[in-house]
């Protein structure tokens, strides 16, 4: 039993992080929440499953069920399913199974079991908020490894230590746990006080807009705004911190309290007035060149390094070469990341076209209900019901080569989508031989299409 | 694997505290290859693995998160702190200032100068670093589709380029500042000086390891990264343009000096 309650929590650790961290159709959290629920009904029961009202219908047919309308075929390995696998796979626990699952997700360590732990019992309390049980644990976790980096970094400076481990200690970890759990309201959400929720993504891009304020804007496509315990410090923010130090009397005498109250932030926690407070005061009193560890390791190094370079050239001859190079590192870096945005931005323009077209196509010879199925749904692999060969058009894409004849999206009744998949295949190697799978195939489609 | 191999070099040479930040792209790769054979297994089955690396995955990227958003923090703060240092520096010492002393001005400018060269470097190193383990997911997720015929790169590339590691745009800025506050701290640079060090740039070695070393590795690495890849595709990074790339591989890097 204990075994498998430790398998079926980190497992639903596991399931947390994979579809919470993705784009989710709402259909998707209708199964989170259904999880959540279960979850919570699973834990006073301390790991016996069947419990909940919904294990009958999931636990029956591994793949399709008629509780999971966005499954689809077993032979598509697509991404939904695999999700929905995982839910499938969280109960249906035999035993080799949960051991099997268990040893592997050991890796994990105990950080994430006792997390786990500590937060199903708050799930019971939790309102029915989708999102909120299944990212607390991670936000949970990556805060406390925030904070336990933050300790770690003290005492490297102090001790010149390079263990950059965070702490699996349980003690530290519970205590952590009650303070952190009363921290709510971080920032400005419409939902109760139980939605402590994070999803790193939205968080931070809206972070950047108002210069290190919190904002409330909300995740399109998830029902609850999430919460982010991490947070991100910008130079604005700093300055008002240096402001409130200042007419607090310096860093040494201002403390984290006053210090939050003068800055008067909204979302920010007295955790994080401290850390940065540790910080500025480290900085302050250990001059640039022994600063941190990295630094220290440099210094002594830097005279090695230095020794042939700057006798024959003088210091600062070589500290301009020095920044010379490091200048050309990040103008690389900067036009290779341009690049890449670049390039996806590409690829998901291509996605998006090749699904229009792809619906135009289902509107021209589709059967009505699968017409209706895309004109629905907006994101891949989301679209259609499990009777389907179901595959959506990116999946299509990828998996052209290994299938033989199957038409995009629909089963190839018509003849001249069938048609068209399968002289589109031929095309396909002819088209692009350089260029990938997923241009090459909307390319070459779209020309069929225009003849 | 030229990839890995690369990766592997790069932590090598990376700041000793960043070693274990970077991307676990070995372990990814294994269940990348896991993948193939689990499809037989029918008790630890393709979809354990799945989730398994999509657990991975997504641990990875919180584990960059923290770390990328801590260096930046304390960037933030040094950022400021040098520019206090300077100004006290400046307003002490210097020819205005209360105690003006042209040897402690010269010595103290010198200490600014090398200080705030290296934090330059620091976080360029850490733009690199946010970089690189970019190129590794990219890279994993790619092999992940091809392998199991799955659509998981696409999505997850989206989700990865909204992460705030990946989101450089402060450190960059702060760069490029500091890049600013650097040519107002440096003697404008004469003549004479020009024409000798380029004669001596020619056969500069580097020894031992600091941001120096780790910026110039870096470099060489990206170079060689995007040197041409085998599986060019829609996807993937043109070869890179280094304008003065003879002068990067002018510095021969020795191998590393143990650190005791």
């Amino acid at each position: 039993m204990p075994s498998s309650f430790l398998a079926l929590t980190s497992f639903k650790d596991k399931y947390s992080t994979s579809p919470s961290s993705f784009q989710v159709s709402s259909g998707r959290e209708v199964m989170e929440n259904s999880v959540s629920l279960q979850e919570s009904s699973l834990a006073p029961s301390n790991g016996t499953l069947g419990n909940s009202s919904l294990s009958p219908s999931i636990v029956t047919d591994h793949m399709c069920a008629s509780a999971l309308p966005h499954v689809q075929h077993s032979h598509n390995p697509a991404f939904i399913s695999q999700s929905s696998r995982d839910l499938a796979s969280l109960l249906p626990l035999d035993a080799s199974f949960s051991q099997s699952t268990a040893s592997l997700i050991h890796t994990q360590g105990n950080k994430d079991v006792s997390w786990s732990l500590d937060r199903l019992q708050m799930f019971l309390d939790l309102p029915e908020n989708t999102p909120a049980p299944n990212q607390l644990v991670e936000s949970s976790t990556s805060v406390l490894a925030s904070e336990d980096h933050n300790k770690k970094t003290n005492w490297q400076e102090w001790a010149d230590d390079l263990i950059n481990v965070v702490d699996p200690d349980w003690s530290k970890i519970l205590d952590n746990t009650n303070v952190l759990n009363p921290r709510v309201e971080m920032y400005q959400l419409p939902k109760p006080s139980g939605d402590i929720s994070k999803q790193q993504p939205q968080f931070h891009q809206n972070q950047l807009v108002p210069h290190g304020e919190f904002s409330s804007h909300a995740y399109p496509s998830s029902t609850a705004p999430p919460t982010k315990p991490r947070m991100r410090w910008t130079p604005e923010l700093h300055e008002a911190f240096l402001e409130a130090v200042n007419q607090l009397g310096g860093s040494e005498r201002a403390t984290p309290k006053g210090i939050l109250k003068l800055m008067n932030v909204e979302g920010l926690t007295i955790y994080h007035v401290k850390s940065h407070l540790q910080k500025y005061r480290t900085a302050r009193y250990m001059p640039e060149t022994s600063e941190g560890t990295s630094e220290k390791r440099i210094t002594s190094i830097e005279e090695m390094k230095s020794i042939d370079l700057k006798t024959s050239i003088g210091i600062t001859e070589a500290l301009r070469l020095q920044v010379e190079v490091q200048k050309q590192l990040h103008e690389q870096l900067e036009i290779q990341r341009n690049l890449q945005l670049r390039i996806e931005e590409q690829g998901r323009y291509l996605q998006m076209m090749f699904e229009k077209q792809k619906k135009v196509e289902d509107e021209k010879g589709g059967a009505p209900s699968s017409a209706s199925d895309d004109l629905l749904a907006p994101l891949p692999g989301s679209k259609h019901p499990p009777c389907n060969n179901g595959k959506s058009d990116s999946e299509a894409l990828e998996q052209d080569h290994s299938r033989t004849g199957i038409g995009p999206g629909n089963a190839g009744t018509n003849e001249d989508k069938s048609s068209s998949g399968v002289s589109t295949k031929q095309k396909m190697p002819e088209t692009e031989s350089t260029v990938h799978d997923e241009s090459g195939f909307s390319v070459s489609k779209r020309a069929r299409t225009e003849k | 694997m030229k990839f890995g191999k690369r990766l592997k070099q790069q932590i090598e040479e990376s700041l000793p505290a960043w070693r274990d930040k970077f991307l676990s792209y070995k372990e990814l790769k294994k269940l990348v290859r896991l993948i193939s054979s689990a499809e037989s297994c029918v008790e630890y089955g393709k979809a354990d693995v799945e989730a398994e690396f999509v657990h991975l995955l997504n641990n990875e990227i919180d584990k960059f998160n923290v770390f990328f958003m801590e260096q930046e923090e304390d960037f933030i703060i040094r950022h400021k702190e040098l520019q206090q240092r300077i100004k006290r520096v400046i307003e002490t010492w210097g020819p205005n200032g209360t105690k003006p002393s042209e040897a402690e001005y010269k010595d103290e400018m010198a200490k600014i100068r090398k200080d705030i060269v290296n934090f330059h470097g620091e976080m360029v190193l850490l733009v690199n670093y946010s970089n690189i383990n970019y190129t590794g997911l990219a890279k994993i997720l790619k092999k992940y589709d091809k392998r199991t015929g799955g659509l998981l790169r696409l999505p997850f590339i989206q989700k990865v380029l909204q992460q705030p590691f990946f989101i450089t745009d402060l450190v960059s800025k702060l760069v490029k500042e500091c890049e600013n506050t650097i040519d107002e701290v440096f003697p404008v640079e004469q003549e004479d000086e020009e024409e000798i060090v380029k004669e001596q740039r020619e056969a500069i070695t580097v020894a031992g390891k600091g941001i120096f070393r780790n910026t110039v590795a870096a470099l060489l690495s990206m170079q060689e990264i995007r040197r041409g890849s085998s599986t060019y595709g829609h996807f993937s990074l043109p070869p890179m343009d280094l304008p003065d790339s003879d002068l990067i591989h002018s510095f021969q890097l020795n191998s590393p000096i143990p650190i005791v």
